[in-house]
């Protein structure tokens, strides 16, 4: 058998790209330049990247992750029956269907998800073998506007942003407002550090979202679209792009869409790197040219939106469960979640976890059950002290509160949101001070300036925070946190400013005791703040290496090369960053 | 992304995008994206090309380019480093691959980020979603992800042997 017989499928999402499937790529192309190699996007094991599955000529399915371009030749080489299976890098396998690799997908519910990684996404007609385009064709030809909003009531779907607005509300209020053209806005202005599921599906499953569009458009009778995205995700755009044009193609886009009298066409709109943009009216004036900043509504967009007009904005998330739900039936998608919280949610899984990556479950989900049947549990080994939900307008929830179920109210309760669903997770060597800082930094920096608190207080709040972790702090200083908390709160106009200081509320809540060590005892307990630290080196563990020496930004180590414990660290001089703890492989350096 | 430093306008590029693009002011965004993927940055000559020519007013071109934080007043280098600073890259060390690439393009003026020799500039980019690879950055267009601040270093001095760029701090 030769190497021409095999498919071969590489995971090529932004992060397969970071993993290096590129280099894959080349070292499957360096061994057979005739091999068959298609690409495909983020199935979202990102743990897992670079992702290959190889399809061999009898019909046999191999996944296999983490290759590299070492690993390559082992995998073509037993496809050729000349060598044994890589089994430390399968994941899947006609005869391997329950390792735990594969387990992180087979916990999952993926409905948002149910194409990402398993079909080309610049390829329109794998989007139809996958069933694509069917549920637009069940709208058009079966299909009132209303009853499609009635599906869509039955769901329960509630918007996937944030902000979690009923859907079927919102398409009403623009279904009934009178225009002679309305607008549906896709926001793929993903912008809370931390989550990526947006780029995932834009990147890796665009027929899915135009899809969803197109249900959302018929609902509410508009005629025009825009896919705001974000300017940071450039692979996406291209395969959004792409799919526009196939779409057009088939008539799926465009006048008469399928021979009816529907149109609806989609330009996309790159964002510009604004986080405020996320938020509708903000994301509104971006797209009519203006700086992006938010207005008081009412008039809500449904009524009074782009150029005046009644607009729909909605999550890219939320589009991309339309297709199931029309071809499956609402009822279908009601049947998971809980009385508060139905359906599924996408979480993006990063941080101190085994297993990261996108995760689709039912709502109504233990946190633990996500992070320790899916996620793996720890990647350190230390304990996990606690998960960050919601980016910059969520909150911290310690480790004690992991049962708290994943739904809309319960994790209001803890003070962190749902948010668009990234989830982060930290072991005890991340400081929660710090990390609240790291937030209100990015706040402060992306509030538009119109309210005067969220301009200023976040400011106050940023340089506060500053100050603890300068170990310069007084008690005092934490009743001015909870002050401007609630004053940024009540006095500012959007989303942002009224969330902003929530990630300071919830770590002062519950990690009450590191703002005190860093107050009282001047000592940060995960040795992360550089005022608070010290970076020394222990002679007797010290190999004479130099590298740290080498590696130093500021030349604060001295010592003589190859002569053991003969480096030292001149304190005046050091500014911890770290790159000589980094790079000692004798372990000889600790920081305190 | 390859610019010199100082970029030079020539009038007929900007008003070609004019036309193609559109003047009117919801086309501000469109423009300046295009004005800035081909200099590098935003021009002051193209700037007022865009005024004079098209319906966007002064106060809206400057506002909307000082708005958004993907445009840029000053000349780069001719790559640009972008090193996300998302959550997942702030918790991983994303502060030590600044300093360890900084280190190597002697960059230690606070106020630069740009190497002297006009090479490469360094970028805090917001989240480019790439998490569970954290830390991340993008040299040019090369998306690279687990590093160390050492691993950055070895990745830059590859870039710029492939691009006959001169890194300073060899080391």
């Amino acid at each position: 058998m030769d190497a021409d017989n095999l498919n071969v499928i590489v995971g090529e999402g932004t992060c397969g790209i970071a993993a290096g499937s590129k280099e894959v790529i080349d070292a499957f192309r360096k061994y057979d330049p005739e091999i068959n190699i298609r690409t495909v996007g983020c199935v979202g094991m990102c743990h897992q990247e670079v992702i290959t599955e190889i399809n061999d000529n009898n019909g046999n399915r191999f996944l296999y992750g983490q290759v590299t371009k070492q690993v390559v030749p082992k995998i073509i080489r037993y496809h050729m029956g000349e060598g044994n299976l890589p089994k430390d890098h399968l994941i899947f396998s006609p005869e391997e269907q329950s390792s735990d690799k594969w387990q992180y997908l087979g916990n999952q519910t993926r409905i948002a998800l149910r194409n990402v990684g398993l079909m080309d996404p610049a390829s329109i007609s794998d989007y139809q073998q996958r069933d694509g385009y069917k549920a637009i064709k069940k709208v058009i030809e079966d299909m009132t506007p209303e009853q499609v909003i009635g599906e869509v009531e039955a769901s329960h779907l509630r918007g996937r942003g944030g902000a979690g607005f009923p859907t079927h509300l919102k398409w009403n209020f623009a279904r009934q407002s009178e225009g002679d053209i309305k607008y549906l806005i896709c926001n793929g202005d993903e912008g809370d550090p931390g989550a990526f599921m947006d780029r995932s599906l834009l990147e890796g499953d665009p027929h899915n979202i135009i899809e969803g569009m197109l249900i959302a458009a018929y609902a509410i009778g508009s005629s025009m679209g825009y896919a705001y995205i974000r300017a940071e995700y450039p692979l996406a755009v291209k395969n959004f792009g792409k799919a526009i044009a196939d779409a057009h193609e088939q008539n799926i886009l465009g006048k008469n869409i399928l021979g009816s009298d529907f149109s609806f066409d989609i330009k996309i709109k790159e964002g510009a790197g604004a986080f405020v943009c996320g938020e509708e009216t903000a994301l509104i004036a971006s797209i009519e040219g203006e700086r992006g900043m938010p207005r008081f509504k009412p008039p809500f967009p449904a009524i009074k939106g782009l150029f005046g007009k009644p607009t729909i904005i909605n999550n890219v998330e939320t589009l991309a469960n339309l297709p199931w739900i029309i071809s499956n039936g609402g009822a279908a998608y009601a049947a998971y979640g809980t009385e508060d919280s139905k359906g599924t949610k996408v979480f993006a899984l990063a941080g101190a976890i085994k297993k990261g990556g996108l995760v689709e479950v039912p709502m109504g989900t233990k946190i633990r059950d996500v992070l320790e049947s899916i996620g793996g549990g720890s990647s350190s080994g230390k304990p996990l002290k606690a998960v960050q939900l919601g980016g910059p307008s969520g909150g911290c929830i310690p480790e004690k509160l992991f049962d708290t179920t994943i739904e809309y109210a319960a994790i209001n309760a803890t003070g962190a949101i749902m948010g668009s669903g990234g989830m982060i997770v930290m072991d005890e060597t991340t400081c929660m001070v710090d990390l609240a800082r790291y937030f209100l930094s990015f706040t402060q920096q992306e509030s538009c300036g119109k309210c005067t608190f969220c301009r200023i207080g976040t400011l106050r709040m940023k340089e506060l925070l500053t100050k603890i972790c300068d170990g310069n702090a007084v008690m005092g200083d934490l009743d001015a946190l909870d002050e401007l908390t609630e004053q940024i709160k009540k006095a500012s106009l959007c989303g942002l400013g009224q969330t902003a200081p929530n990630p300071v509320a919830t770590t002062l809540k519950y990690f009450r005791n590191e703002y005190e060590a860093h107050i009282k005892d001047k000592r940060c307990p995960a040795a992360v703040c550089k005022s608070l630290i010290t970076h020394t080196i222990i002679p007797d563990t010290c190999t004479g290496c130099s590298l740290c020496d080498i590696q130093c930004p500021v030349d604060a180590i001295t010592g003589q090369k190859k002569v053991k414990g003969s480096y030292s660290i001149d304190q005046a001089k050091c500014i911890n960053c770290g790159m000589c703890f980094e790079v000692c492989n004798s372990k000889a350096i600790v920081v305190e | 992304m390859e610019k010199a430093l100082e970029a030079k306008v020539e009038p007929e590029v900007i008003l070609g995008w004019i036309e193609k693009i559109g003047g009117d002011s919801s086309s501000t965004v469109p423009l300046l994206q295009a004005v800035q993927s081909e200099y590098g940055y935003l021009p002051r000559e193209a700037m007022d090309l865009i005024i004079q020519n098209s319906d966007i007013t002064g106060s809206q071109a400057y506002g909307v380019a000082t708005f958004y934080s993907q445009f840029r007043l000053k000349p780069v280098g001719r790559h640009i480093i972008r090193i996300c600073h998302g959550t997942a890259c702030h918790v991983s060390g994303a502060d030590r691959l600044k300093t360890s690439l900084r280190h190597i393009l002697n960059i230690s003026d606070e106020e630069q980020d740009t190497a002297e020799n006009g090479s490469y500039t360094i970028e805090e980019v917001a989240c480019i979603g790439c998490c569970s690879q954290a830390p991340v950055m993008v040299v040019s267009e090369d998306v690279l992800g687990n590093l160390s601040g050492a691993a950055a270093q070895r990745a830059l001095k590859k870039h710029a042997r492939q691009n006959d760029e001169i890194v300073t701090n060899i080391l």
